[in-house]
């Protein structure tokens, strides 16, 4: 999901390095109030694991082979302030040491995948965990898996939303073609996330400070990134989200960006193509991801009751720790 | 004259649910320019009683001193001079070379004391040019042999102009070469040591006296040879008598 | 996936530019590489010479350039399919083609040319947050120590299984990936104490 140059046009850049530059602005003020020295060389040794951890291939089919993101994952490890620096920096070294992932591009993935994937499953982890009434490991688990496929699924759309408001691509064709791709993709970074939290949890349960209870300061930095993901949300989402045809163009009008004159305007193709039973593809489109959400949420579920059996024959089976 | 480093009556428990303390009633003196050995077996508490030398140990400053350098008690007030007086040589090169290049690393210690410009940069090649690493400042810490990191970790120790090296098994996963590199290289340098090692052979070399550590109690302290010599003690404690030793006879000519 | 860092880089003359230039000129590359019209135009030529020309100073081989350039393909030809789709889009899928990859090209010459720790050391001149700064240097330091554990772990546990079923390879991955992580967590902890040890507060 590394956006390259070329793709998104000058403003959607810059309001992106916009508003990502607040996300990691709030997040070094939350990190330097709320961690302590001690784990600062932590932070250092996540991004490099986590950067680790994405050369490691879990196969899918025969042949091919996906891999970890890990936003949400180091979330749950070790808080979300300190997860958006660890994926910024991974970010910025994957783009100036590696070239993969655009100069310009950067504020656009560093919103994606370190603040809105981050903050968005973080928040979907701890609502979880709030509402469910079971196991801790097993809620956790749970949790996790959501989580981050939640968070898969929200980097895409905001990505979604970058390629469609630089008028790259219609989004009414980006948005269900990135949506329904992640959340293919989303499954997993669910499964692996999950593994590798009850691991750790098995391991070495206090290294998993992202449930520990919070203070107020905590609570600031709740509420900041929570207003940026959902006005990065409203900026780059909501404006295709308008059922009516014109939604973009009375946003975009309102918001001041004058739409020059561009070759192509942009194209709509699947607008009119019609499901039997459903009505418009924006409906189909709708459906489909209700669908898709409440399975990803069922399977997290079973996932977890696979992996953290009933207490009391967990008792009878050796832990699973190396 | 006040000996290099003074332990007297030291116990130390892990916070924790873990039981047993980690170091039992320890005392022991060093001299200005001793070097001793510390012997035990794994989980004696070698390491623990390293880190207190250093004041990184306990956590929490305790009320009575437990351990002075040069007369000096370490407390939370003389912290920052028993940081710079002992220098300690961690077991894992990795663990203490943090920097991009071994020259930012050996300056990082005399940074912090705030040393700069062309003083640092003088300090830095003086002290790579005595482990024998004179021109590597550019090189990066991933591409130098295990050996080679020791002896830029070393030089970063000694660029804080310490009176007491502590080193925490200095020439474990050494190749025999880089093991005689090393110890040649302690040999030259001057001030009081203190060696925790498993090298018994390192320590006949080296060291005058050595302590034997066992379950974090100080079993016996004395002259290296004769101690060493004596196989059922060795053997009681996890360590068996060395080579060298073996044809020796312990009172005899060293 | 990320290959690590190409050693015995021939030192040509870009290398000795100012790391500040350098990335200013990559920007502004990208910048009105991404900016020129959406179909594949005369205009499109600048860009392309410039970055011919600097290629040829910065001494990158030929096969290393081919190579990257043909991993980022996959993503690039991805979302230039979806141009595909649109109506009279032919056009749009070359323009982002194209552009798409002058735009890495870019970006290659600048990794070549300009090591990590150089470009680390404009970001603390450009007064980026310290802890940004200290995570950023400790992460290139640790990432081959890190890369190497994770191989070592991989190796022994690839001599003990004797299965290829995918659901014991996840198994087996994540809990690579967990001891990991607990590695690099009690390494942290180590690096503090020596960091400590040497003065830092």
């Amino acid at each position: 999901m590394h956006l390259h140059d070329g793709y998104l046009d000058a403003k959607t850049a810059l309001l992106c390095t916009g508003a990502s530059v607040v996300g990691v602005g709030i997040a070094v003020r939350q990190v330097r109030s709320c961690l302590e020295a001690r784990q600062m060389p932590l932070l250092g040794l996540s991004a490099a694991f986590v950067f680790a951890a994405q050369m490691l291939n879990f196969p899918v089919v025969d042949g091919t082979s996906g891999h970890l993101v890990g936003g949400v994952l180091i979330a749950i490890l070790l808080g979300p302030s300190a997860a958006i620096l660890v994926i910024t920096c991974v970010l910025m070294v994957q783009c100036l040491m590696f070239a993969d992932g655009g100069l310009m591009a950067l504020g656009a993935n560093v919103l994606n995948m370190a603040v809105v994937s981050v903050c968005g499953g973080y928040f979907v982890f701890r609502a979880l965990k709030w509402m469910l009434r079971m196991e801790d490991k097993r809620a956790t688990v749970f949790a996790a898996a959501f989580a981050s496929w939640c968070g898969t699924v929200l980097a895409s759309i905001a990505c979604a939303g970058e390629l469609a408001l630089s008028k790259t691509l219609p989004w009414s064709f980006i948005f269900p073609a990135m949506a329904n791709v992640h959340m293919l993709i989303g499954v997993g970074e669910g499964v692996a996330t999950s593994l590798i939290v009850l691991a750790v949890l098995r391991n070495r349960p206090q290294l998993v400070a992202g449930i520990k209870a919070d203070g107020p300061a905590t609570w600031a930095g709740f509420i900041g990134y929570g207003l940026l993901v959902a006005l990065a949300l409203a900026v780059f989402v909501a404006p295709f989200a308008c059922p009516w045809p014109d939604g973009l163009e009375a946003v975009a009008g309102a918001l001041g960006f004058a739409n020059k004159a561009t070759p192509h305007s942009v194209p709509a193709p699947l607008e009119d193509y019609r499901l039997p039973w459903v009505g418009s593809v924006t409906l189909a489109t709708a459906v489909a991801g209700a669908i898709g959400t409440v399975i990803a949420f069922i399977s997290a579920y079973a996932l977890a009751r696979i992996l953290v059996p009933p207490l009391s024959s967990a008792r009878k089976h050796a832990p699973s720790g190396d | 004259m006040n000996p290099a480093v003074e332990v007297r009556n030291l116990s130390y428990r892990y916070p924790g649910p873990r039981s047993g303390l980690a170091l039992d009633d320890v005392s022991f003196t060093i001299g200005e320019n001793e070097c001793v050995g510390l012997l035990g077996p794994n989980g004696a508490g070698k390491s623990t009683l390293l880190l207190h030398l250093n004041g990184l140990l306990p956590e929490t400053a305790p009320a009575e001193p437990n351990l002075w350098i040069a007369g000096e008690p370490i407390s939370a007030r003389t912290l920052e001079t028993v940081r710079q007086r002992v220098g300690l040589l961690f077991q894992d090169p990795d663990d203490q070379l943090i920097s991009s290049t071994v020259f930012e690393d050996v300056a990082f210690g005399p940074q912090q004391m705030g040393v700069q410009g062309a003083i640092l940069r003088a300090l830095v090649e003086h002290c790579l040019g005595q482990v024998g690493l004179a021109g590597f400042g550019e090189r990066q810490p991933h591409r130098l042999s295990h050996g080679e990191k020791r002896r830029v970790c070393l030089a970063g120790v000694l660029a804080c102009k310490p009176t007491v090296l502590v080193l925490d098994e200095p020439t474990s996963d050494l190749d025999p070469r880089g093991r005689r590199e090393f110890k040649r290289l302690l040999q030259s340098l001057p001030g009081a040591k203190l060696i925790a090692t498993h090298d018994l052979e390192l320590v006949v070399d080296l060291c005058s006296r050595v302590l034997i550590l066992d379950g974090g109690k100080l079993i016996l302290q004395g002259p290296t040879v004769p101690l060493l010599s004596d196989e059922k003690l060795m053997l009681a404690h996890g360590l068996e008598k060395p080579h060298v030793l073996l044809h020796r006879h312990p009172h005899g000519p060293a | 996936m990320h290959p690590l860092e190409i050693e015995h880089r021939r030192i040509r003359l870009l290398h000795r530019v100012p790391p500040a230039i350098k990335l200013l000129v990559a920007l502004g590359l990208v910048t009105t590489t991404a900016m020129l019209p959406r179909r594949p135009d005369a205009l499109y030529w600048w860009p392309a010479a410039l970055l011919g020309v600097l290629w040829l100073l910065s001494g990158m081989p030929l096969l290393y350039t081919i190579r990257r350039l043909l991993l980022f393909e996959f993503f690039i030809v991805g979302i230039g399919l979806m141009s595909l789709l649109a109506p009279a889009s032919k056009d749009l899928f070359l323009s982002a083609f194209m552009k798409s990859n002058l735009c890495i090209f870019a970006m290659l010459l600048l990794t070549w040319t300009t090591p990590f720790p150089d470009i680390l050391q404009e970001l603390r001149r450009a007064r980026l947050p310290a802890v940004m700064i200290t995570t950023l240097a400790l992460m290139s330091r640790y990432l081959p120590v890190l890369a190497e554990e994770s191989a070592r772990m991989q190796r022994a546990r690839a001599s003990r299984t004797f299965s290829r079923q995918h659901r014991l390879a996840w198994r087996n991955l994540a809990n690579i990936t967990a001891q990991l992580f607990i590695r690099s967590a009690d390494r942290a902890e180590r690096i503090y104490l020596a960091m400590c040890a040497r003065g830092w507060k």
